[in-house]
């Protein structure tokens, strides 16, 4: 990755003749001046590979999927390893996973947590119930395709996937961040109307605000 | 156990039948407007003193709810379950809120999920499980579940679902013949 990025010019020494002074435009680089997307790509670049190590997990689980979570958390599988750990509060958190089934009720709250994240944020969701219902494709309390309500980045197939499983996604999550298609959350910000057409056609008893800031 | 259904009996209360399901466990069924002194009596005469659970069942074919209280000697963990039967329509019941503070959650639950009705139950009426629900009591038979999911709740495309019963079926029936 060294290799593609463009050199960026440190300080360069003052040309023969100039002034001391001058306005620090073109002046400032020596040779070719780099253009400006290849320097924010690679600015962007740098920034996504920090983002894709510094994961820190929403500890909070909606369905039976959130049992996995533990053995992962602790000392077996030990996901710290990897630079994830769990956070106890949706401000401190960047990874929410919708761990399993999740209840109409239990929607309400998520959308409100997620909301308060900090951006970039991303959605792992976790089960075969998240991507069409599951076991539980038939029950009147739960969703059952959660990208129609919030912006899923990784989906994690199973029912329910054993901790390594939740690994390899946590691995495959880090690679899309470094390559920057993990961009759920403008997703969510550009087509807001989009999901809150969604998440209120299930949710009846609507009283969020209009974004839980 | 059974002295104590005696005694019911000679209280001048109905008991129209007796079931012993296991050495520890009886049911007995009672007239739904005796319930409260049924169980006043059981509470405060006999060691049936906690209420570990309290359900309804709904017998659609009778067009009646069942409502099962079941009662547990703490000393000897024996077990009483006391039934009654309620309209299906009227679906109306006792409430137990000053016997058992702990009833007014079943209370709540059934209120929400078969739509019984309890006066005088506190917090009834309040959303509990369901929020925002719109539709009939869910746990109530003549509920479709599978319609209203249909309906009201978006699916992805595509999905496939397979019969446990024929696949299992199907997949034993090859196996005996490869066994055969």
């Amino acid at each position: 990755m060294r290799d593609e990025l463009p050199v960026l010019h440190g300080v360069p020494p003052i040309p023969e003749g100039s002034q001391p002074h001058a306005r620090c435009q073109d002046e400032c680089f020596l040779g070719e001046k780099p253009e400006p997307l290849k320097y924010r790509e690679a600015i962007q670049r740098i920034k996504n590979w920090f983002r894709a190590n510094s994961l820190h997990v929403l500890a909070y689980g909606t369905g039976c999927g959130s049992i996995e979570l533990r053995p992962l958390g602790t000392a077996r599988f030990d996901m710290e390893r990897f630079g994830i750990s769990t956070r106890p509060t949706p401000r401190h958190a960047n990874v929410l996973i919708i761990s399993g089934y999740l209840s109409i009720k239990t929607l309400k709250r998520v959308i409100r947590s997620y909301e308060q994240m900090p951006s970039p944020k991303w959605v792992v969701g976790l089960g075969s119930c998240t991507i069409n219902g599951g076991m539980y494709w038939d029950s009147y309390a739960t969703m059952k395709q959660l990208d129609l309500y919030l912006p899923v980045d990784m989906y994690i197939s199973g029912c329910m996937p054993r901790p390594e499983a939740l690994i390899e996604g946590f691995a495959a999550l880090m690679d899309k961040i470094k390559k920057g298609e993990a961009n759920g959350y403008l997703d969510y910000l550009e087509r807001l109307d989009w999901y809150r057409e969604n998440q209120k056609k299930i949710i009846h008893d609507w009283d969020l605000p209009d974004y839980s800031w | 156990m059974k002295t104590h259904i005696e005694t019911l009996k000679r209280h001048q209360f109905e008991v129209l039948w007796t079931h012993q399901q296991r050495a520890n466990l009886i049911q007995i069924g009672i007239k739904a407007e005796q319930t409260l002194p049924v169980l006043t009596y059981l509470k405060t005469h006999t060691p049936f003193v906690q209420l570990t659970h309290y359900s309804a069942v709904d017998w659609i074919e009778d067009n009646e709810f069942q409502l099962t209280y079941t009662l547990t000697n703490p000393q000897t963990y024996e077990i009483l379950m006391v039934c009654a039967r309620i309209d299906r329509e009227a679906a109306t019941a006792d409430s137990l809120h000053k016997l058992w503070p702990q009833a007014v959650t079943y209370e709540h639950e059934m209120g929400e999920m078969f739509g019984l009705k309890f006066p005088g139950s506190p917090r009834v009426g309040e959303p509990f499980n369901l929020e925002g629900w719109r539709d009939m009591p869910p746990m109530r038979r003549d509920f479709d579940t599978v319609k209203f999911v249909r309906d009201s709740i978006p699916e992805r495309p595509g999905r496939q679902a397979i019969n446990t019963r024929d696949y299992i079926g199907a997949e034993a029936g090859e196996k005996r013949l490869l066994h055969d």
